[in-house]
């Protein structure tokens, strides 16, 4: 199939972008996003341009890394499928795509579509953890954790960390993101000894790096985590549990 | 709090922040869950209270009459009517303040790059702005109209109410048979609809209610409901005006 | 071609009609990374046939079989693994006691390198900040937490033996050396094995939500032939699970400013000074800019290498370079040549398919594996007639058809690739057949089966799999071998250690499922901050290299000629070409079966590409931005090293053992020949220093292998 693609270049975080149009003839229904890239790319390359730098890596969903805007909407048209797991069998021989990298103030350009996402990993560095040291935990067995709560936790720890929620909201929030990471820890009895403090922190980090969050649910239709939308009123709740408890940790 | 030790791309400066100082987004949040809920209720009272017109120009008038002399002597003349205005005053005062402070913050975190592409479904979230100013200015005007009867909003006819009587039956009915009135206060109704579809759901989740994602879509279709109800009730009044049922 | 149709012809005779009683189907794996070692689970049988002189707990006198003669160079001394000697049960707690401590004062004056921030790397770099040392964390990676352990679904096993179905410490190391083929460190398997009880409490109580029972206990399932239930997992994504755990650990780390993670760098090269690892030299993927750092020491838990073969179930930037430039340094690599296939990953269907996603082996219980029986067949699944599908599993093997072992069912798909019978549209794959079941069962058990796998597949390929066939294939997994290291995880530079993946010493020739998500907790969390010490130790007072030693300059110096290099050799072809052409070659050549003349004609091959690399290689851009093609290339210039000494280090093992499969080394039912006698020892190559972008010659060394717990016996699948 013939594709026609617009894609955002951009040189450096600096440099101002732009859409460039490409095209591609030997496009196949079976090919990934990423893959449709690398074939771009090698076109490029022999034609000796420089190729569209893209960040992408296990190519099957789960670590995160690969995360475009494909036609305005964050990993592309399939809901809740990660970008390397959207597949051009989702479009016709003459469609048009327009590829551009997550926008977000959060996420600035490094070059072409890809983003600095580390204010994900500052949200998790000011709180987001259990203080546990190596070797010093009691016996797992001792801890009994009811099936469905262990699977709640689950539910909320699924989250790849791709940052297409932020990329999906209208406020740049991370509330899906910062929501999971709380509900995830709040569910577990592991995390309980430091809910409040550790509320305290991951919200303040949101809030610096992220905007404010508005329920439009945006977050949830891209989530290739499949992230249940109660993670965005975690945050209000702990911050007002964490408010509530003054300065105790727990 | 965060400690920006991750080193990040070789430029200096990191991404632009959303930061800010003052009002932390989860309080303003919670102010406007808070404030929001007490409009959606006094919405609904007072649109049950509108009801009362179809009772009759008697009912109606008396209705308006005891809003004034309520609790006397325990509360002096008009003492419930201003508590309220007083609530109602500040609520709107923080509900806006914060609405301005959040999308300020919201713009410049999501940057240079809107968020395009967005569904129907998120057409009542997307047009919080607009609704609320739209609103904004009815109250402005509504109070203009219907309760100071101040030109040019109010009709050329008002009768402002006295300790003894109220007239707010001839005033509805003068003031709503401008049809520019009419047609304006059956726009803000739509507004408060669409106002309430997405507030009801927000103010919900904001407050800290963790809604699943079915619970999450009757959540929505009750606030939908919800604005209908209210908007509908208050909507058929000019209707009613314009179409000589009430005269 | 011809060179298989040979193998392929050979194979078939040596499988006789009557010889298919050896191969017992495998129990059902529900953990696609299960691996091949003793499915049946069958508790130590007598070895059959096999001499039995060699099933015995002495090494074998022979530390030093050759064969690759003319190719490689044979060092004389065996290799020390500074084993504890007595009882391996209780050698690591003795070590341990052995080993110096650092007063929590003097911590903070170490400074140690962690290159990675997988499991492994991230659990090391976590508990030694916690420790109170300075740790310098780099990944390549936008985040810590996208290292590829994240990948991992299966499990992660423990020898807690909380069940009564007898498990014990022992029985995991029996199942876990047994599963490896005897090509492992025994004492190293009895440290996993001990550890590993720590581990499963450890990833818990960071946040790990392990499945429970309804009795709020954790929950086991059974794994990978072994007959207990010892393997913890969270859903289908324990990997994810424990991977986003350490990562989060790091980043306390991080919060606490312990460690100073930094990511988006790519570790390019040692710097050894004095025969001692003294640092790294980085480049930052974002700028380009070339940067050094100098630890006390080093510590690569940079995974496995298995992306050699361009299409592997790997992700796409998992890459050898960390682990190929610090052998070039001086490290020793062990057994490069074992890698392990799983034969039911997804084909490669186009041409631009990146990847060979796993799909889980329990399919083999309903499909049923065929191809055409005419070679070049262009019609579609079912339009082809059944007396024209050849059922092969089921036609060599009728006793266990499609159920085959895994060694067997990969080769046996391959070879019919290879004789041209293969299926899709690339004429690469084989198919696993859903209809008869379906049939049989209805498509609601099916459905209710095989479920989630159906939709996987449906996603992957666009196929209907309840319509038409399945198609699979082998595709290259995990990596057994690794950088040589002794059993303090040190390799053969001083300072230099290794964890996880990127090291070799518990999967001996074929990893065990749920082993690898182990191994790398155990070596993180679980040894190396135990023995990383030991080493520092020794230094206390010293700094770290000033970044103006005359080492630190010359690596800098050339790391940025090889990056120049790279960037104007001006051909015409990007460095994806070579990769994809690379891993054609290996996949045909070092693949899930080897022989002399096919691994010669790969090496000959390969060095021919690596010439083609080195003159007709196109980079665009310059070496001072972020330039993606430019990493693609230096990965795939080491890989280009890289899978020369894969060939020879599988020409010269003239045996089959676990994932090695020689040809000539079979026995007459086709199972592999192991030969203790000759090759019970661990290759580990070395490099001679060669010439600019040109490694030296290969150098042999051994480590025999003592086996005092578990007797070398044959894996046995009866």
């Amino acid at each position: 199939m013939k594709l026609t693609i617009e894609v955002w270049r951009q040189e450096n975080a600096e440099a101002e972008g732009r859409f460039v149009t490409y095209r591609v003839d030997d496009a196949a229904p079976e090919m990934s996003l990423p893959e449709l890239l690398d074939r771009l790319n090698d076109q490029l390359v022999s034609a000796g341009e420089e190729p569209i730098a893209f960040d992408t890596d296990c190519r099957e969903g789960i670590c995160g890394t690969c995360g475009i805007t494909v036609d305005d909407v964050p990993h592309g048209k399939v809901p809740n499928t990660p970008t390397c797991r959207q597949h051009l069998r989702s479009y016709d021989d003459g469609d048009h795509l327009k590829l551009e990298p997550f926008r977000s103030a959060s996420f600035p350009v490094i070059r072409d579509l890809m983003v600095d996402r580390s204010a994900l990993d500052r949200v998790i560095a000011s709180g987001g953890y259990v203080s546990v040291d190596a070797g010093t935990a009691p016996d797992a067995d001792t801890r009994q954790i009811p099936f469905q709560v262990a699977e709640a936790g689950l539910d909320f720890s699924a989250c790849i960390g791709c940052g297409a929620c932020v990329a999906a909201c209208p406020n740049g929030a991370s509330h899906l993101f910062s929501g999971a990471l709380l509900s995830h820890l709040t569910a577990l009895p592991q995390g309980r000894p430091e809910r409040a403090r550790r509320a305290r922190g991951v919200v303040s980090t949101t809030e610096e790096e992220f905007g404010p969050c508005s329920v439009y649910g945006e977050c949830v239709e891209v989530c290739p985590a499949g992230i249940p939308i109660s993670a965005i009123s975690a945050v209000n709740r702990e911050a007002a549990r964490a408010a509530v408890r003054r300065r105790r940790d727990d | 709090m965060s400690t920006p030790v991750q080193s990040r791309s070789s430029k200096a400066s990191g991404p632009p922040k959303a930061g800010h100082g003052g009002l932390p987004s989860v309080y303003a949040k919670l102010i406007m869950a808070v404030t929001g809920a007490v409009f959606a209720i006094f919405v609904l009272v007072h649109m049950i209270g509108n009801l009362k017109i179809y009772q009759g120009e008697e009912a109606f008038n008396s209705y308006a009459h005891w809003l004034r002399v309520a609790f006397y002597p325990v509360l002096p003349y008009e003492g419930l009517l201003w508590i309220m205005r007083v609530v109602l005053l500040a609520c709107l005062v923080a509900h806006v303040y914060c609405a301005v402070l959040l999308r300020r913050r919201g713009a410049v975190a999501r940057g240079r790059w809107r968020r395009r592409g967005l569904g129907l479904d998120v057409f009542a979230a997307r047009t919080m702005m607009v609704t609320g100013v739209v609103l904004l200015l009815f109250i402005v005007f509504h109070i203009l109209d219907l309760t100071l009867g101040a030109a040019p909003a109010g009709p050329d006819e008002f009768q402002a109410a006295t300790h003894e009587v109220s007239h707010a039956y001839a005033n509805l009915v003068a003031s709503f048979g401008r049809w520019p009135v009419a047609l304006f206060y059956i726009v803000a109704m739509a507004c408060l609809a669409l106002h309430l579809a997405h507030g009801v759901v927000s103010a919900v989740v904001d407050l800290g209610v963790g809604v699943r994602p079915r619970v999450f879509s009757a959540l929505a279709a009750g606030g939908l409901l919800f604005g209908l109800i209210v908007a509908l009730g208050n909507i058929t009044i000019p209707v009613a005006v314009l179409t000589g049922v009430l005269q | 071609m011809n060179t298989f149709r040979r193998i392929g012809d050979r194979i078939r005779s040596t499988f006789g009609p009557d010889s298919e009683a050896v191969s017992k189907p495998q129990t059902d794996t529900p953990d696609p990374a299960a691996a091949q070692g003793d499915p049946a689970g069958t508790p130590d049988p007598p070895a059959r046939g096999h001499d039995a002189s060699r099933d015995r707990t002495e090494p074998p006198a022979n530390h030093g079989t050759r064969g690759a003669e003319g190719f490689v160079g044979y060092a004389g001394e065996p290799l020390d693994g500074n084993i504890p000697d007595g009882d391996p049960l209780t050698a690591w707690a003795r070590r341990k006691l052995e080993y110096k401590l650092i007063s929590p004062l003097n911590r903070r004056k170490f400074k140690v390198i962690v290159v990675g921030t997988g499991l492994a790397g991230a659990g090391c770099a976590a508990a030694l900040g916690e420790l109170g040392y300075n740790v310098v964390s780099y990944t390549f990676h936008d985040a810590a937490r996208r290292a590829h352990s994240v990948a991992a679904q299966g499990g992660i096993n423990s020898a807690r033996a909380r069940k009564v179905d007898n498990d014990s410490l022992e029985r995991f190391v029996k199942d876990t050396v047994k599963g490896g083929d005897f090509r492992a460190r025994e004492a190293d398997c009895f440290r996993l094995g001990e550890e590993s009880v720590r581990v499963i409490d450890h990833m818990d109580a960071i946040g790990a939500p392990f499945a429970r029972e309804y009795g709020g206990e954790l929950r086991t399932r059974s794994f990978g032939g072994v007959q207990v239930s010892r393997t913890y997992y969270t859903r289908g994504q324990t990997g994810q699970q424990l991977q986003v755990a350490a990562s989060r650990s790091l980043q306390r780390q991080v919060g606490l400013g312990t460690v100073d993670l930094r990511t988006h760098r790519e570790v390019l090269d040692l710097i050894v000074d004095d025969g001692r690892a003294r640092g790294v030299v980085v480049r930052d993927l974002y700028s380009g800019e070339i940067e050094a750092e100098t630890a006390h020491a080093v510590v690569l838990c940079t995974g496995g290498y298995g992306n050699v073969y361009f299409r592997s179930t790997l992700a796409h930037n998992s890459n050898v370079t960390a682990a190929w430039r610090a052998h070039r340094r001086g490290a020793y690599f062990a057994s490069p040549s074992y890698i392990q296939f799983h034969p039911t990953a997804l084909p490669v269907s186009s041409h631009w398919q990146s990847k060979t996603t796993l799909m889980s082996e329990s399919l083999r219980n309903d499909g049923r594996i065929w191809v055409p029986k005419k070679s070049g067949d262009e019609r579609p699944a079912n339009q082809i007639p059944e007396d024209e599908r050849d059922y092969y599993l089921e036609r060599k093997y009728p006793s266990y058809g499609n159920l085959s072992p895994r060694d067997i069912s990969s080769r046996a798909a391959r070879e019919e690739i290879e004789a041209g019978r293969g299926v899709g549209p690339l004429r690469n794959s084989v198919y696993l057949d859903f209809r008869d079941a379906i049939g049989r069962l209805g498509r609601k058990t099916i459905e209710e089966r095989y479920g989630n796998l159906f939709e996987m597949y449906f996603d992957a390929t666009g196929e209907d799999p309840y319509t038409e066939p399945m198609r699979i294939a082998p595709g290259a997994h995990f990596a057994m071998g690794g950088l040589w290291s002794d059993y303090d995880m040190m390799t053969s530079i001083d300072g230099l250690f290794v964890g996880g993946e990127a090291g070799w010493g518990y999967h001996g020739a074929n990893r065990l499922g749920a082993n690898s998500l182990l191994s790398a907790c155990v070596d993180g969390w679980f040894t190396l901050p135990y023995s990383i010490p030991d080493f520092l130790a020794g230094h206390l007072g010293e700094a770290p290299l000033s970044l103006d030693h005359p080492a630190v300059q010359e690596t800098m110096a050339e790391v940025r000629e090889r990056t120049e290099r790279l960037l104007s050799i001006g051909g015409t072809r990007g460095a994806d070409h070579f990769h994809r052409e690379l891993g054609e070659i290996l996949y045909s050549g070092c693949g899930v079966a080897r022989t002399e003349a096919g691994l010669k004609d790969a090496l000959e091959r390969i060095r021919e590409l690596r010439g083609q690399f080195w003159s007709d290689l196109r980079v665009p851009g310059t070496g001072r931005q972020l330039n993606q093609e430019l990493e693609r290339a230096g990965r795939i210039a080491d890989y280009l090293e890289m899978a020369e000494l894969m060939c020879l280090d599988a020409l010269d093992r003239q045996e089959s053992c676990g994932a090695h499969f020689r040809e000539e080394s079979q026995t007459a039912d086709g199972e592999a020949l192991r030969d203790d006698d000759g090759w019970c020892f661990v290759s580990a190559w070395e490099h001679t220093p060669g010439r600019d972008v040109h490694p030296g010659k290969p150098v042999r060394h051994v480590e025999p292998l003592d086996f005092r717990a578990v007797p070398l016996q044959t894996r046995n699948y009866a």
